[in-house]
């Protein structure tokens, strides 16, 4: 199955628009590690993001 | 938060039929999108049925943002009744789909994956291509700037899997 066969619709001009958006110098450096790093990758950001909502919150309990 | 590496291997420790897809999936192929689940579609025979449930039991799954207490069990019985599940387990959120749109069922997505050998386990990981058919075929933006992403990564990606 390919993408390739589908008729080109306006979702299509959507997804163009969308496209000039996209930094590619992310996608090149995730390129240029293994499939296991990419995934450890996304645990270390979710590890991240936690860490800092706990942070958050704890700063905003001691200034309430 | 999820440990999409120690799920990925209780699920193919446990003999469980399955392919990755979504955003671990994205991921694999080389995506910088972030995700906070693991999303899995597994073969709907019997067997693979009985391996699913016996493999999560250890790890408690439960609906996802369901009241506590609801008296849930992911038993043989319940995965036979519906293909789709959205859970929470002690290794964090596991998505479990009998097909995707766009894209099919576990045949149809076994047939065209990629086999990738991560965290000491070989497991399948859906096509670029037919995750961007099954992306498209949600009708969401999001999943149309997801689709723009993974367009352009497939246009850069001379070997995704190293």
């Amino acid at each position: 199955m390919s993408t390739r066969s589908l008729p080109r619709s306006s979702i299509d001009d959507i997804i163009d628009l969308y496209k000039r958006d996209v930094d590619v110098t992310l996608i090149d450096a995730a390129l240029q590690r293994t499939v296991e790093e990419r995934i450890r990758a996304l645990e270390e950001f979710e590890r991240f993001r936690e860490e800092l909502r706990d942070a958050t919150e704890r700063r905003r309990d001691a200034v309430r | 938060m999820t440990r999409f590496g120690e799920l990925l291997r209780v699920l193919a420790s446990g003999g469980v039929d399955f392919v990755v897809v979504g955003g671990v999936a994205a991921a694999a192929h080389g995506s910088p999108r972030s995700t906070q689940d693991l999303d899995i579609v597994y073969a709907r025979q019997d067997e693979n049925l009985r391996k699913i449930a016996a493999t999560l039991a250890p790890y408690h799954p439960y609906l996802r943002g369901a009241p506590p207490k609801l008296p849930f069990r992911l038993d043989f019985e319940t995965l036979r009744a519906g293909p789709n599940f959205t859970l929470v387990t002690d290794l964090g959120w596991l998505d479990l789909f009998g097909e995707i749109s766009g894209a099919g069922g576990y045949d149809d997505l076994a047939a065209h994956s990629i086999a990738v050998d991560v965290f000491g386990i070989r497991c399948k990981v859906v096509a670029l291509d037919d995750l961007i058919l099954a992306k498209r075929a949600t009708g969401r933006l999001r999943d149309l700037e997801t689709v723009a992403e993974l367009e352009i990564l497939r246009e850069r990606a001379r070997r995704p899997f190293q």
